[in-house]
Parts: C-alpha cells; sequence; structure tokens
C-alpha cells in the first residue's frame, strides 16, 4: 500500500508543478523555491511528518522535504538549547545531501566541458 | 503590418505544446522516482537495518549522485526535456541546475567560473529555505 501511495503523492506534487509551470509565467527556479517554501510551512503546522509516515519516501523524494528537514532540525535545535541550538542544528539533517551535492558538482563541472 | 497582426501570425505558427500530456508524463515520471525511491528505503530498512532517517539521507545522495554524473556526462539535460517536471520537482532536479551551473562557467577558473556560479540557480532555494525555516522554528519555539 505504502508503494501506492508513494507514486500518487509525488506523481501529484510534480503533476501540479507542471501544470503551474505551463499555465503562469514562473520558471523552475521559482516554482522550486516556492515548494520549498510551502514544505517548511507544512512542516510548520505538523502536516510533513504524516505526509511523510502515509507516503514514504513519495514525500521525501520532492524538493518539499528540504523545506521540512530545515526546519525540523532548526526546530528540535531549539527545543533542546534555545537559540545556540537552533543555529547549530537548522542545516544538520540537509547536510548530507547538500554537501554531496556541492562536491559532486564541483568535480563534476572540472572534469567536463559545456556543450556549445 | 500592425503589431496585432504579426502577433497573431505568430500564435498561429508557434508550436503549441500539449498541456495535458506534459502533466500527465511529469505524474508518471514523479511517481516513478517515489515508487523506486520506496523500494530503495525499503530494501535499506530491512537488509541493512538503518533508522529511516538515515534512509532517507541515502535515497537523496543516490538521486543527487545520478543527476550530478547523466548531467557531467550531457544525458540528463535530454532526459529533463523530455521529463520535464517529473525530474525538475525531485531532489534530481535540484543537482542537475548546481551541476550544470557550474559546468556552464568553468572555462572561466576555479573562482570566477565555478566559484562564484556555482550557487547561480540553486542559491534561491537555500536561501529561502534557510530564511524561512529559522523564523518558523523561532516562532514556533516560542509559542509552544
Amino acid at each position: 500500500m505504502i508503494y501506492i501511495n508513494a507514486f500518487l503523492t509525488c506523481g501529484i506534487i510534480c503533476g501540479i508543478g507542471q501544470i503551474i509551470l505551463d499555465n503562469t509565467k514562473l520558471t523552475p527556479g521559482h516554482l522550486n523555491s516556492i515548494l520549498v517554501v510551502i514544505g517548511a510551512l507544512l512542516s510548520f503546522f505538523g502536516i510533513y511528518d504524516v505526509l511523510l509516515k502515509i507516503a514514504g519516501a513519495g514525500a521525501s523524494v520532492p524538493i518539499t522535504n528540504f523545506g521540512h528537514i530545515l526546519f525540523k532540525g532548526a526546530y528540535e535545535g531549539f527545543k533542546q538549547d534555545g537559540i545556540t541550538g537552533l543555529l547549530n542544528n537548522i542545516l544538520s539533517s540537509t547536510s548530507g545531501g547538500l554537501s554531496t551535492a556541492i562536491i559532486l558538482a564541483f568535480i563534476v563541472a572540472i572534469f567536463s566541458k559545456p556543450k556549445n | 503590418m500592425k503589431l496585432k497582426e504579426y502577433q497573431k501570425i505568430v500564435n498561429k505558427n508557434i508550436k503549441q505544446e500539449n498541456k495535458i500530456f506534459n502533466a500527465l508524463i511529469s505524474f508518471l515520471i514523479g511517481g516513478l522516482i517515489g515508487l523506486l525511491g520506496q523500494v530503495f528505503v525499503t530494501i535499506l530498512e530491512n537488509k541493512f537495518y538503518m533508522p529511516l532517517s538515515e534512509c532517507y539521507m541515502y535515497l537523496m545522495i543516490l538521486l543527487v549522485t545520478i543527476s550530478s554524473v547523466l548531467t557531467g556526462l550531457g544525458i540528463f539535460d535530454e532526459i529533463v526535456s523530455f521529463c520535464k517536471c517529473g525530474l525538475i520537482i525531485p531532489t534530481t532536479g535540484f543537482a542537475h541546475s548546481m551541476t550544470s551551473a557550474a559546468m556552464d562557467n568553468n572555462e572561466e577558473g576555479l573562482i570566477k567560473g565555478i566559484g562564484s556560479n556555482i550557487f547561480k540557480l540553486t542559491g534561491s532555494i537555500i536561501l529561502y529555505g534557510i530564511t524561512i525555516a529559522f523564523f518558523l522554528a523561532l516562532l514556533k519555539g516560542v509559542i509552544m
């Protein structure tokens, strides 16, 4: 059942994104920024944790998850250690994906030549 | 010829993209990535006994690695132009735009080329993500 939920959740988010992109003047950059903000807001109201439980990786793959884990890390840090914990933990759970993306982008950029 | 008439002729001859087909392809490809991701997470959880949050992190790393390497080989641009949002909205799109921004300017050198352009497209995602997460967490922490 969780496989069907994962398929539907991720598919619906991508489908809605494509409809927005086709019918407005927004670029993919705008769309991704809006989705990150939406993810943080959903996490703020406690909806995203429920979504992760129902859909599993279907909710974890889209970029909305980036906003969710940023908020979650920041909030848990604030509960432990106040403002110090917030600033220390805000990037803690995203760090894995973000560092991999930066390091690989650098390595790939050094060894490749752009097509003209 | 007046500008409006010219615009009409342009609109007539422009190739109309099928919006329903685009949305359907995005839905199917996005759903497929979610489904395969769930298979990967289930395998990690049941065979390697990892906690769930680590499984999601490794899934993110896997997607980022695949899309970065394929972007470097020049294959990913063609796949994205067919799949559209099905690959832009998952984490693959994030890695793709970061890698291609770095790649496009690598002729200008390490600092002015790669260094100052690597966050050109993804910078907005990181900026607004961190800013909104900071203020929302502060708000929720103070209220609760």
